[in-house]
This record gives structure tokens, sequence and C-alpha cells, in this order.
């Protein structure tokens, strides 16, 4: 793996900054939701101390305690926004809840719903009855069987009694019975109280309007078919009639006093039914927000809200532990999730205590969505700045890297090429003036190189320096044999000295092999360049060849005009000589070695190629270095690895360049001279 | 000298071993022989007396180049003095400074016992002849070249010139068979030295420099590569 790649994958690493981030914003959502509860909670406490101090803003009736009961016929008004319409259709009302079914014993189905508005009291009867029964003219109320609704309402005289019947669907007054100053009793409609009798396919509906003037505390609403078979609600002689709860006037404006953007607060009596409701949960901008901004990531590090309850909302009542808790006298705060996209709330509860009893509660509920947006504005920033820095991070460690590589690079390459195909050693390494571990390494490289050269200097110099040091002790022993010869010597004697002879002569010839890198280093330096034709050369020395070397068949191939060349024609002939040596040693019997001769470019090219076995490719760039010798000893000729060594060093003093190849037919090798043209 | 007397040869030999066996030889072949061990004492004792010939190694003891030191000095003390440089060096460098210092030979110590004898007969000879009138008898024209064998001494169209030993034998070689190439070892056989491939190279290098400078249009000697050389007779 790379150094890049490594640090590339370190680089990465710096995305554990977001994920700290992520963390941070969780603990910080944690301490936030916390502290929002707390503030709500004390919200809630103080709204409801502020209320319990002023009980008569809140409650119409402060001393009932009796609980709510919808079995008893106990009505929860809603408040109305705007004065509806009477015409039969509840749409209007803008209430989400369905009307609650009256109690029948006869299967005579009706359902009622209540509302208010600041001055009338709405009702909405529906009554499940196919057959119309219309109310016949001169109605006798006690005698005549007709479709009809009573409603009996106890208002500030006393009880009185309505019914609401009609001959013919449409907007009707409510009817009344009245005594005459005659004593008799007659029907007479009662035109403050008006209501919309509208039929439909399942039966009639009845939308009343009463002015609040009339409403008391308490009501009967009854359902009576007209033809006998059933009636629902509740009659004034067997209940004590359905007590109304009202929201309270004036309550609203109250508790909007009291509250900020984005939170509801309502009020609730014993019963957990709303009082007055002021605020809204989710303010206009949260709708903008959430089109606008990216919420991916909540659902990466998003709090779990899988353990939370969901809201379960009613139009009139609130639900909930706050609530249950409050309604206990214990203030609850409580997060929930809520409508379709589940998203959290908190609700927050306060019991509204009178005089050590309990009257109700204040619940506060916000959204979670300035919490959120709070989150997520310092989410999408963190995430933007550890995204960059991360971003920054990679994109620097990976140009660092690059660099490092770089310079690794190409101090690998130094390294590589340090030592020369011509075995010259490369004695200063790119880097080694930084002062970095690159550097040190390069400077290391430099000192290593700087020993092996001097090694190298050693081992070249070691030849020379060998047969300089051994020639004198080889010529005494030599001069002694030549004494002890003379001194004559008897036939066996003569053996071993001949034998003596033979060795030191052999002696001899490897210590002249061992310096002869040094003297024609030497005699280059004393060598006189003059202008020779190097194709009569070649010609004249070819000859020689042929006749010095029978065993293998020379091939000559010059151009047909004089080729000259400025040097030394000596040492030339000695490139040649070590060339050719090497070509004969590696030439099988019979086989061919061709010297050519050609103008290439401005150079001349002269090739010396032989048949024979290739030069693995691995030594092929040391060919040319002193004393490096690979051939498997077969003949009695000592072999320093110094001829093609001298080659090189004739061929620069020519100003050219000595390479060595394998024949592309894989046949032998080729050895070529660059030279310079004149 | 007093004819008839034994000729003193002057070794000055650092190495005590081939000392002795450069003095036994020599002596076998009737000279009298003092050795010396250092130029210091080589000196003293020159200053005293001459000998006939002196074989002075170049590296003497601690000192080098004492061999070089010590030619120059004997040379200033006789014109005449045959020196011969014996030598386990054999950079041409060397044998040029050798030679330019006026020693009439220059032999690396390769050279065998008998080779050596026979070079310093042959300088002796060299001397002898001087001093004898001339015969002809001995003498090998080829055109300008005139090489009298006897006295050892080699003229071009009538000016001499001066050749050591080790040349005058490569050039009485060649000379002799005009035309011929001989190779390097046969030039090698004729001077009776065992030279390598450089130092003959080396030596007709400067055997054409000095014909040159009598004569500067002088080509007789002609190398051919791979072979060797031969002299071509000039055909005027």
């Amino acid at each position: 793996m790379s150094i890049r790649l490594q640090l590339l994958i370190v680089a990465l690493t710096t995305l554990v900054l977001p994920w700290a981030g992520c963390q941070y914003a969780r603990e910080l959502e944690t301490a936030l939701r916390s502290s929002q509860e707390q503030s709500l909670l004390a919200s809630a406490g103080t709204i409801a101390n502020a209320l319990s101090a002023q009980p008569q803003r809140v409650f119409h009736d402060a001393g009932d305690t009796e609980g709510f009961s919808a079995a008893a016929g106990d009505l929860y008004v809603y408040p109305l926004v705007a004065q509806p319409l009477l015409d039969g259709y509840r749409e209007d009302w803008d209430v989400p809840a369905e009307p609650t079914s009256l109690p029948t014993q006869s299967g005579y189905r009706a359902r009622v719903q209540a509302g208010s508005s600041e001055r009338f009291l709405y009702l909405f009867i529906e009554v499940d009855d196919t057959h119309f029964v219309a109310q016949p003219h001169n109605v006798q109320p006690d005698k005549d069987r007709f479709d009809r609704v009573n409603l009996t309402l106890e208002g500030p005289n006393g009880t009185a009694a309505y019914f609401f019947g009609t001959d013919a669907p449409g907007l009707i007054a409510a009817q009344a019975v009245a005594k005459g100053d005659d004593g008799t009793e007659r029907v007479v409609s009662e035109p403050r109280i008006q209501a919309f009798w509208l039929q439909t396919a399942a039966g009639y509906r009845l939308e009343a309007r009463i002015p609040l003037s009339f409403v008391g505390r308490h009501l009967w609403v009854e359902a009576v078919d007209g033809r006998g078979k059933g009636r629902a609600g509740f009659g004034t002689a067997d209940s004590k009639g359905g007590r109304l709860f009202f929201a309270t006037a004036g309550l609203d404006t109250l508790l909007q006093s009291f509250i900020g953007d984005s939170t509801r607060a309502t009020v609730i009596d014993a019963n957990a039914l709303k009082l007055g409701t002021a605020g809204s949960i989710f303010s206009k901008k949260r709708y903008e927000a959430e089109e606008s901004e990216p919420i991916w990531y909540r659902y990466l590090m998003g709090v779990d809200t899988s353990d939370m309850p969901t809201l379960v909302s009613a139009p009139d009542r609130l639900s909930g532990d706050s609530v249950d808790s409050a309604l206990k006298g214990h203030p609850h705060a409580q997060w929930v999730l809520t409508g379709r996209l589940r998203e959290m709330l908190l609700t927050a509860a306060a019991p509204i205590v009178i005089d050590g009893q309990l009257h109700g509660a204040v619940v506060l509920e916000q959204a979670a969505d300035q919490l959120l947006a709070l989150r997520d504005r310092a989410l999408s920033r963190l995430f933007n700045l550890t995204l960059i820095a991360t971003a920054a991070a990679v994109v620097i460690m990976f140009a660092f890297a690059t660099w490092i590589s770089v310079r690794i690079g190409r101090l690998r390459d130094a390294a590589d090429s340090a030592v020369g195909s011509d075995g010259r050693i490369q004695l200063t390494m790119p880097e080694s003036a930084s002062a970095d571990e690159i550097g040190s390494l390069s400077r290391g490289f430099e000192r290593l190189l700087g020993r092996l050269n001097e090694h190298t200097q050693y081992l070249r110099t070691l030849g020379g320096k060998l047969s300089h040091e051994l020639r004198t002790p080889l010529t005494i022993v030599r001069s002694s044999l030549d004494n002890l010869e003379s001194e004559g010597l008897r036939d066996d004697q003569r053996l071993y000295i001949t034998r003596a002879r033979e060795g030191t002569q052999r002696l001899q010839s490897i210590l002249s092999a061992l310096g002869a890198a040094a003297r024609v280093e030497e005699s280059i330096k004393q060598s006189e360049r003059v202008n020779f034709d190097l194709r009569e050369l070649l010609i004249s020395a070819v000859a020689a060849y042929r006749d010095g070397f029978a065993s293998s068949q020379f091939i000559l191939e010059v151009p047909p005009d004089p080729c000259f060349a400025r040097g030394a024609p000596d040492l030339m002939v000695q490139l040649l000589d070590k060339l050719i040596e090497n070509a004969v040693d590696f030439c099988p019997p019979g086989g061919r070695i061709t010297v050519r001769l050609e103008r290439v470019e401005a150079n001349y090219s002269l090739q010396v190629v032989n048949d024979g076995p290739l030069i693995p490719q691995a030594l092929m760039d040391r060919l040319f270095e002193s004393l490096f010798e690979q051939r498997d000893g077969g003949d009695d000729k000592p072999h320093f690895g110094l001829g093609l060594y001298i080659v090189r060093l004739v061929a620069e003093f020519h100003g050219g360049t000595a390479v060595a190849a394998n024949r592309e037919d894989g046949g032998g090798v080729v050895f070529t001279i660059t030279l310079q043209l004149i | 000298m007093i004819p008839g007397m034994k000729k003193q040869i002057a070794v000055v030999e650092d190495e005590p071993a081939l000392r002795e066996n450069y003095a036994a030889a020599l002596a076998r072949h009737g000279y009298s022989i003092k050795t010396y061990g250092n130029r210091r004492t080589a000196m003293q004792a020159f200053t005293t007396r001459l000998p006939d010939l002196a074989i002075i190694d170049i590296s003497l003891e601690d000192e080098a180049e004492g061999g070089f030191d010590l030619c120059r000095d004997l040379r200033a003390l006789s014109a005449e003095l045959p020196i011969i440089f014996l030598t386990a060096r054999d950079s041409e460098l060397d044998a040029v400074s050798g030679l330019r210092l006026g020693a009439d030979d220059f032999l690396t110590k390769d050279v065998s016992l008998p080779h050596l004898a026979a070079r310093v007969a042959a300088l002796f000879r060299r001397i002898d002849a001087l001093r004898r009138p001339d015969n002809a008898a001995e003498i090998i024209r080829r055109g300008a070249l005139s090489i009298d064998g006897e006295k050892m001494q080699t003229t071009w169209n009538g000016s001499p010139v001066t050749l050591s030993l080790t040349e005058f034998w490569i050039v009485h070689a060649l000379a002799r068979n005009p035309g011929h190439v001989k190779n390097r070892q046969q030039l090698m056989d004729a001077a009776n030295v065992v030279l390598d491939d450089n130092t003959i190279t080396s030596h007709i290098k400067r055997m054409r420099r000095k014909f040159q400078q009598v004569d500067p249009a002088f080509d007789a000697i002609q190398t051919v590569y791979g072979m060797g050389y031969r002299w071509v007779e000039e055909p005027a």
C-alpha cells in the first residue's frame, strides 16, 4: 500500500470530527430539551398560579366539583371561532369532533353537539329517522305525534321547555307551550331560538341557535319519533339534566397574554375539558424552514423517539401522562409525538389549585421545532465546518503524501541508478539538504555510496596494487630458480625446477592480467589523439584475428570508404582485442563472429556480434564494471573481469559508449561501441 | 679500465634476496659485484670509486624514487657510466623518466637472470665497440637507416639516433627484414625482455619520436593493427 493511500486512510480518520460533532449535538439537544422542559414547566406553573389568583376568569362555577359525564347528558360546549350559518351543516363550526350519541332504549339513534359563540349557544342534533312525520297544523304537542326535538333549558327563571318540529324543513323557530291569559295552553313560537331543519337521506339534522341569556347550567335534549317508534336523549322527567361545560369566555385572551410564539396554552378543568386555549404550536416559520432545510442528518443522529408516547388529541379534552399527573396535583412535563409526521412535542402541565382544592390545570405544549431549528442550525454549521475541515485535511494530507512519495520516489530512483551501468557511483543524492528524515535517509545513502565508492575504488586498484606488490617476491623466486639452474642440476632436479618455473610463469601472467586495467588507465592518461582510419584498422585487425582464432569464423562488414576517427588507434586495437577475446570465449566452435562498422547519424557504430549463449538480463548492466566476472572457468586463462572494463575505458576515451545486448534473433550477443565521427 | 681486470658492477637493490640473486648470477658471468641496499651507502661508495656498470632499483627502502635521484647523481659523476634501471614498476612514466635521466636501459624485474646477464654483456660490448675502430661487417643499411650491430649505434641519414638498448634491439629486429610484420612477442624476444603489450607500444612510440627528432618526415615503423609492426623501406 503506497504511503499516499496510507495517509489518505489516516486522513479519513478526521471523519471522527463530524461524528464527535454529532455526539456533541445530541448532548446539546438533550440538554436543550431538558432545559426546555424545565422552562416550560416553570411557565406552566407560573400561569397556573396567576390563574388560580383569579378563578372567576377561569371557571364558571368554581364550586362544581362533580365530574363530567356524557352518560348523564353533560355536553362540552365547543368554542366556535365564527358565527356558523344556520343551514343544517356543521362544517362551518370547524369542530373536528363528531357529535355524541344520545342514550336510547329503543334503538332510535340521535346525536348532539354543542358549540358557543360570544352570544349564542348552538346545538346540532342529528337524528337517524328516515321517515319524516310533519308537525300538524294547530299542533297539540301533548297529543300529536310528529318528529320533534324537545329542548328544555334551565334558565334564570326556572326551566323552560321548547320543542322543534316542522311541517316543512327549513328555517324554523322553537316552539313552546304557553299558558294563555285565558288559562288555555297554546303553542307559541319563540323566534329568538332559531333553528334549521334539514332533511337528509339518513334522517334529519337540526342546527339550533339559542341566545346565551336563555341558557342556564342544565339542559335536556330529546329526539322523539313521530311514528312513536322510540326516542333518544333525556327527558325532564327521568333526568336531572345534562350540564353544559363552557369554555371560559375571555380566557383565551387572558392566556394569550401569558405565552409566546409556538406555544399553545390550554386550561383544562378537573375533567380535562378545555376551558380555554391560546397560541399555536407550529409557527409559520417552521413550515418555511422545513421545506428548505435538509433534514437528512436528523436520521443520522436524531434523538431516539421510539419510546415516546403518541399524543392522542381530542378537540374537547386533553389527555396524556402530564395531564393526568397535573390533575392529580403534580406538575409534569413529557415529550410526546404528534401528528402524521410524528413530530416531537413537549407538554407541560401544572395544576391550578384554589384554596387547596384542585380545579384544573394549565397545559403548555411546545413543539420541539424551535429546538430542532437550533440543533439543525448548529448541526449544519458543525457539519459543514467539519466536512470542510475533513476535506481540507484530506486534501492537505493527500498533497503532503504526494509530496513525500515524490521525494521518496526521487530518492528511490536515485538509489536505483546510483550505481550506473558503467559501474560508476553517483555520490550525490537528491533531498540530502532536507532537514527531515528523508533528508537524513538521503545522507545515509550518500555515506553508504561514499563507502561503496571507496570500496569499489579499492577493488579497482587492488589488481594493480597486488600485481605490483607480488612482483618482487615472484622475482625473488624466479631469480633464485635461475641461479639454481645455473649451478648445474641433475635431471631429476631439473624436472622440479621446470615445474616451479611453470608455476611462476602462471603467476606472472595472473599478475599481468591483474594489472592490465591499471596499465590501460595509465596509458589512456598518456595517450595522444591522432586521426586514424578505423576501417583500415578493422581490416588489418580482423585479418590478424582470423589467423589467431581459427576456431571461429570472422565476418567483417565495413563501409567502402575510409572512416576517420580521432583517438588512439593502439587503444582501439586493445578494445577490439578484448571484445574479440570475449566473443571467442563464448562463441561455439565454428560459430560466427561479425565485426561491423556503420555510420549511424553523427556516430560510428562498431559492433562485435557473436553466436553463443545470451547474457542474463540481470547482468547486462554490470558487464562493463571492473572486476565483474560471470563465466564458467573453462580454460586456464585467468579472468578478472577487466576485459570489458577496459573496453568501456577505451570507448569513453574516444567520447563513446559501450553497450551490450542480446541479439534479437536470440542466437547470441551484440556489443556495440559508439564513437564520434570527425 | 685495465684490460683483463674483472668489470665491476654495482647492484643497488633494497630487497636483500633479490640483490644477492642478481649478484650471484652476475658473479657467475665473471663480473665483480658490489651490492648496496640504499642510495646513501651506494653514493658513498660511488664517490670513492665508480663501478663499470650500475644496476639500480627505482624505489630504495623508504625513498620511492631514490633510484632516479641516484641515477641523476651518478650521471653527474660520470657521463659515460652505463646505467640499467631494474624495477618492479612497469609504468611507462617510470620508463620515460628513467631513460630521460640518462639510463641506458630500463628492465622490469620480470627479466630473467640470463637475460639480465646478456643485457649487461651487450652494454659492455657497446662501450667496448665504441672504443674500437669501425667494423663495417656488422652494419645493416636500409635506406636512410644504418645500424651498427657491434657498437649498437643507429643513424638516420647519417645523424645518430640515441636509442636505449631495448629500443636498439627492436629497431634491429624490424629493420633486418623490412616489410615483415613482427609481432610483439617477437620484438620482446629480440630485445631479450619480458614486456607487456603496452610497454612495447610505448617503446615503439618513443622510437618513432626519436627518429622524428632527426627527420620529422620519418614514417618507417608502421603499425599493423592486431598483428604488430613492420619496417617500411622508403621508396627512395
